[in-house]
C-alpha cells in the first residue's frame, strides 16, 4: 500500500551545486542536480567515488552547515527549505522528518552509551514531554521492528556488543523513533558481508512497504540498489547522467556511462569460460586495432615464465592437506588463553595455471588460510606441499629461497604501499633483495613491468599518493609479479575498488594468468567476481570448507544450505529477478524460523 | 574483578620492590663503586669533629661497614617489623613500618613524611581539580571555536604556560600581587581543619602556580582530543538527530574526549602527591618535596630512599585506581 506515490513529493531537490573552495580553487562536488521522491517511494542514487553522491545525502540533512561548503539550488524535505531554514527548523526536521542511516555501522553508534539511551535521545528530542519509561517503551518496540532478538534486554546493551548487521538494524531503529517520512540510507550495506546485506536491504523495503516511508538508498553497486528502488539515478562527476524508472534504466541505459557500469558489474550468473572468452575477444579486437606492439614483449616474458596451463597434470603445484590454524585468544581469569581455531582441517590440490577461488564472509576463515598457505604462520595441524617440498614447517631461512615463488596482493591498495618509497623502489625492492646489484637493469625490469600491467615507465619516480585505487592495485600486482612468481594469492584485490576499477583489475590478472601462465589462490567474499575467476572454488564458513568443486557446479547447482543461502543473497542486476531472490530469502528465513 | 585488582596489587608491589632496591643501590652501592671507602662516606655524617673514633662509632652506628645486602635486608626487614637503633648505650625503637632513621636530624623518617603529607595532598588536590576542570574547559572551548580570537589566545597562553618553568612563574606571582602589589599575604599553609578560609585562601597561589603548568597541557590534549572525536561518525549521527550543538559537545563528544585525559591524570597526580618539589620551594611549603631537597642537598640517605618509595607508592595507587575507574567511563573496556 505504502508504495502508492502521493502527488506532492516529499523530498524535491531542483539545480542543486554545492562547491568546496579549496586552496587550488573552487571544486564542484555537484552540479546541477534534480529529482524528486514521492511519499512513499523509493529512489536509488547510484555512482562511483566522487561521483557526489554522498555529498548530496548530507545536503538533504542540512549537514553542510558550519562548513565551507556553498550550495545552491533548491533542496526540499517535506515541505521544509532547507537552504533557508534556520538553524532550530532544521534540528526540529532532522530525525523527524528525513532520518538517515550511514554507512559504517561500526563507527556510527556512540561507543559509550547504551544503545537503548541513543535511541530514547532520539524520540526525546523531539518529543520532550514523552516520559523516560514512554520512551524507553518506544525503543524496545523500534528494535523489536527492526529484528532485534530480546529487545527488552538488549536495549540495555551497548554497541560493540552487537554485531556489525545488527548495528545497522540498531541505527535503523534509531532513525525510526520518529516516524520520520524519508530515511535516507548512504551506503548502509557496503560495509556488510552479502547475507546481513541481503537482510538489511530485505529490511530496509519491508518498512517502507509498511510504515509508507519514502526510501533513498545511495550506493556505488547498482545490483544493491536493483530490487530495492522504482526509480534510479546514476551520477559520474557530480551530474546526473541518467534518471528514470529501475527497470527501464537497468535494462535499456541509454548513456554510455551507465552501459559502461552495467557491463563492468560481475554477474553471478556468467560463468569462468564466458568471462575468459570474452575477455580474450575484446582483447584481440583491441590488438587488432592498435597493433601487438606490447604483445610480442609480452610472449617474449611467458615464454621464461612457468609452463602452459594444463589439466592433465600428474603434480599439483600446491597439495593443503587438512591444515588447521590455532590462534590463542588472551582474556580468561588470571591471564589464561583460550583456543580458537580460525582453520579447521581444510584440504585442496591446486594445479599449474588454476584459479581457485576462496569465498566467505568475515570470520570465515579465508584471509587465515592464505597467510598459512604462505607460510606467514605456521600451521598448528596438517600439511603443505609446494612444488613437491613439505614446507609446513620449514625454518625461516629455508623458506627465503622459495619466498620469491609465492607472492601476495593484498585489498587495501591503500595501506599496502609505504607512501614514502617510490613505484618503482616498491616493485623493485624485491629484486634487490633477492640479490640484484645492477641498478639500470633493476630500473629497465620495473619499467617494463609497469608497461605490462597498463602504468608508464615514466612512473617509476612517482610516489604512491599520486596514483588512483586502481591504479595502485595494478602497481600492488606489478611488485608480485616481479620475482617471476609460481603462486600469486589475491586477498580481496578487488573488494576495495569501484566497479568498473575493479572490472579493469580483474581482466589484467585473467591476461596476466594468459601470458605468464600463472597460478592463482583469489580471496573474495564477492561470489560474482570468484565464479568469473575461478576453475574451483572452496566455500567456507567458521573456518571449515562447506562446500568444494568446480566453480561452475558449485554456483549451478550447490549442495549446501549455506552455499544456497549466499546464492539467494548475492544481489542482482535484473529488479525483478531480484524481489525473487528476496521472496525466496523470506521463504528461507520462515522456513529455518 | 577481584583476581584483577589482586593481580594489580601484586604487580605494584613488586615494582616498588624493584624502586626500593633501585633506590637503595644508587645511594649505597655506587658510590662504592666509585671509590669511596666506608670512612668517607661516614664522613658525610659524622657531624663537626671527624675525628677516626667520631669516624669508626658513625660506622657502626649507621652499620655501614656491613655487606649491602644484609642492609638491604635490615631495610626491609623495618619496613615490615620495625627495627632498633643504637646509638652509643642508648636504644631507639623505630616501630614498623620503619623507612629508617635520618643520619641528619636523627628522626624516624616515616613519621616525618606523614607530618608533612597534609601540606602536598592540600596542593596536589587543590591544584589538581584547578587544572582538570580549567584545562579541559579552556581545551573545549578552544575546540569549538576552533581559528576564533579566544582559540588563539587561549592556545598562546597555553604554549607559555607549558614553556615557563614553575620556579619562574611562581617567583613572578609572589613578586607582583603578593609583594609589590600586596593583593595577597604570603601563602602559607594552615591545616583545613584548623581553618579552612585560611587554608584556601593561603595555598591559592601555590594551586594557581602549579595549575597553571599543567592545565596548559590539559587544555592543548583537550582541544586536540575533541577536534577528533568531532570528526568521528558518530558525531555526525547525532547531529543527523537534530541534538543541538550543546548537546552534541557536552554529552556526545567529551566523553570520549575525557578518556584518554583520565590516563594522564592519573599519573600527574600520582607524581604531584609524591612532592611538588618546585612549588614547594617558591612558596616555602613544608611538603613532602622540599623535604625531599634538603635531604638531597646533606645526602640523608634514609631520608631520600623513604621520600622516593612514598612517591613509588602514589604513583602505583593512582595508576590502580585509574584502571579500576577506566571501565566507568569507556564500557568497552572490561576488567577481568
Amino acid at each position: 500500500m505504502g508504495a502508492t506515490a502521493s502527488s506532492e513529493p516529499v523530498v524535491r531537490v531542483n539545480d542543486l551545486r554545492v562547491t568546496f573552495p579549496t586552496a587550488d580553487g573552487d571544486v564542484q562536488a555537484v552540479k546541477g542536480l534534480s529529482f524528486e521522491v514521492p511519499a512513499g517511494g523509493a529512489l536509488g542514487i547510484v555512482g562511483e567515488s566522487g561521483s557526489g553522491k554522498s555529498v548530496t545525502s548530507l545536503a538533504l540533512m542540512g549537514l553542510h552547515r558550519g562548513s565551507r561548503a556553498r550550495i545552491t539550488g533548491l533542496v526540499e524535505v517535506a515541505g521544509t527549505d532547507i537552504r533557508h531554514a534556520s538553524g532550530k527548523e532544521l534540528r526540529r526536521m532532522r530525525g523527524n522528518d528525513i532520518a538517515m542511516v550511514f554507512q559504517d555501522p561500526m563507527q556510527s553508534l556512540h561507543p559509550q552509551y547504551t544503545i537503548g539511551n541513543q535511541l530514547v535521545e532520539a524520540l526525546r528530542v523531539h518529543r520532550p514531554g514523552t516520559s523516560r519509561s514512554e520512551a524507553r517503551r518506544r525503543a524496545v518496540g523500534a528494535l523489536d521492528r527492526v529484528g532485534i532478538p530480546q529487545p527488552e534486554k538488549r536495549v540495555n546493551s551497548y554497541p560493540h556488543e552487537f554485531s556489525g548487521g545488527m548495528r545497522q538494524r540498531v541505527v535503523i531503529a534509531m532513525g525510526l523513533m520518529c516516524g520520520p517520512k524519508v530515511l535516507l540510507a548512504d551506503e548502509p550495506t557496503t560495509a556488510l558481508d552479502v547475507t546481513v546485506q541481503a537482510q538489511v536491504l530485505d529490511l530496509l523495503d519491508e518498512l517502507r512497504r509498511d510504515l509508507g516511508m519514502a526510501l533513498i538508498l545511495v550506493s556505488h553497486d547498482l545490483a544493491v540498489v536493483a530490487g530495492s528502488v522504482d526509480e534510479v539515478v546514476v551520477m559520474r562527476h557530480g551530474e546526473a547522467v541518467e534518471r528514470g524508472d529501475v527497470r527501464t534504466v537497468l535494462s535499456a541505459p541509454e548513456h554510455p556511462y551507465t552501459q559502461a557500469l552495467l557491463a563492468a558489474v560481475p554477474r553471478v550468473e556468467v560463468s569462468r569460460a564466458q568471462r575468459r572468452a570474452q575477455d580474450r575477444a575484446d582483447r584481440a579486437a583491441k590488438a587488432g586495432s592498435t597493433g601487438s606492439g606490447t604483445e610480442g614483449r609480452a610472449s617474449d616474458v611467458a615464454a621464461s615464465a612457468v609452463g602452459s596451463r594444463g589439466e592433465g597434470q600428474s603434480e599439483p603445484l600446491l597439495s593443503v592437506r587438512d591444515v588447521a590454524q590455532r590462534f590463542k585468544v588472551r582474556g580468561g581469569a588470571w591471564g589464561r588463553s583460550t583456543d580458537f581455531w580460525a582453520v579447521k582441517g581444510v584440504s585442496f590440490d591446486l594445479y599449474r595455471g588454476e584459479t581457485l577461488g576462496v569465498v566467505g564472509e568475515s570470520g570465515s576463515g579465508k584471509s587465515t588460510l592464505s597467510r598459512t598457505v604462505m607460510r606467514l604462520l605456521e600451521p598448528t595441524r596438517g600439511r603443505v606441499v609446494f612444488d613437491g617440498r613439505d614446507i609446513t614447517h620449514m625454518k625461516e631461512r629455508e623458506l627465503r629461497p622459495l619466498r620469491r615463488d609465492v607472492q601476495m596482493v593484498f585489498q587495501s591498495p591503500y595501506s599496502s604501499l609505504n607512501p614514502r618509497l617510490t613505484v618503482g623502489d616498491a616493485i623493485g625492492t624485491a629484486l634487490r633483495v633477492q640479490g640484484e646489484r645492477d641498478t639500470r637493469k633493476i630500473r629497465v625490469r620495473v619499467q617494463e613491468l609497469l608497461e605490462r600491467v597498463g602504468l608508464e615507465p615514466g612512473h617509476y619516480n612517482r610516489f604512491p599518493h599520486a596514483f588512483s585505487g586502481g591504479q595502485r592495485q595494478r602497481i600492488a600486482i606489478a611488485r608480485a609479479l616481479i620475482l617471476k612468481p609460481k603462486l600469486i594469492i589475491c586477498d580481496e584485490p578487488v573488494s576495495a575498488l569501484d566497479v568498473s576499477t575493479q572490472d579493469q583489475v580483474l581482466r589484467l590478472l585473467s591476461e596476466l594468468q594468459d601470458d605468464f601462465g600463472l597460478t592463482y589462490i583469489f580471496v573474495a567474499h564477492d561470489l560474482a567476481v570468484v565464479r568469473q575467476v575461478s576453475d574451483r572454488v572452496l566455500v567456507m564458513r567458521k573456518g571449515e570448507v562447506v562446500e568444494s568443486g568446480d566453480s561452475d557446479s558449485v554456483y549451478e547447482n550447490p549442495q549446501s544450505e549455506y552455499t544456497r543461502q549466499l546464492l539467494a543473497a548475492a544481489p542482482v542486476l535484473d529488479p525483478d529477478r531480484a524481489r525473487e531472490h528476496r521472496a525466496e530469502r523470506l521463504r528461507m528465513r520462515a522456513g529455518s524460523a | 574483578m577481584l583476581s584483577y585488582i589482586l593481580r594489580r596489587l601484586g604487580a605494584g608491589l613488586l615494582l616498588l620492590a624493584v624502586v626500593t632496591m633501585v633506590t637503595f643501590a644508587i645511594f649505597y652501592v655506587v658510590p662504592r663503586w666509585a671509590g669511596r671507602s666506608v670512612e668517607q662516606l661516614a664522613t658525610m655524617y659524622v657531624g663537626r669533629a671527624p675525628t677516626a673514633e667520631a669516624i669508626a662509632a658513625t660506622v657502626e652506628r649507621l652499620g655501614l661497614d656491613r655487606p649491602v645486602v644484609v642492609q638491604f635486608g635490615e631495610f626491609v626487614r623495618g619496613i615490615f617489623l620495625g627495627a632498633e637503633y643504637r646509638f652509643g648505650r642508648e636504644t631507639i625503637e623505630c616501630s614498623a613500618p620503619c623507612l629508617g632513621y635520618s643520619f641528619q636530624t636523627y628522626q624516624e623518617v616515616f613519621p616525618e613524611i606523614v607530618a608533612r603529607l597534609p601540606v602536598t595532598v592540600s596542593l596536589a588536590v587543590g591544584a589538581g581539580i584547578l587544572w582538570l576542570v580549567g584545562g579541559i574547559a579552556v581545551g573545549v572551548v578552544s575546540a569549538v571555536w576552533k581559528g576564533s580570537l579566544f582559540d588563539r589566545a587561549a592556545m598562546a597562553i597555553a604554549l607559555t604556560g607549558v614553556s615557563l618553568p614553575v620556579f619562574f612563574t611562581g617567583l613572578l606571582i609572589l613578586a607582583f600581587p603578593v609583594h609589590s602589589w600586596g593583593w595577597f599575604d604570603t601563602p602559607r599553609y594552615v591545616p583545613f581543619t584548623e581553618d579552612p578560609w585560611g587554608w584556601a585562601e593561603g595555598m591559592f597561589l601555590p594551586w594557581i602556580t602549579l595549575a597553571f603548568l599543567h592545565a596548559a597541557m590539559y587544555a592543548r590534549q583537550t582541544r586536540a582530543g575533541m577536534l577528533e572525536v568531532l570528526g568521528e561518525d558518530y558525531i555526525r549521527t547525532a547531529r543527523a538527530k537534530g541534538l543541538n550543538e550543546r548537546s552534541v559537545v557536552l554529552k556526545h563528544a567529551l566523553r570520549p574526549t575525557l578518556t584518554p585525559i583520565v590516563t594522564i591524570f592519573g599519573l600527574d597526580l600520582g607524581l604531584v602527591l609524591g612532592g611538588a618539589v618546585l612549588t614547594e620551594q617558591v612558596f616555602s611549603l613544608n611538603g613532602i618535596g622540599r623535604y625531599a631537597v634538603s635531604a638531597i642537598t646533606q645526602s640523608d640517605l634514609p631520608v631520600i630512599l623513604g621520600v622516593t618509595l612514598f612517591g613509588a607508592v602514589f604513583i602505583v595507587v593512582c595508576n590502580l585506581l585509574v584502571d579500576l575507574l577506566y571501565p566507568l567511563v569507556d564500557p568497552r573496556v572490561r576488567i577481568r
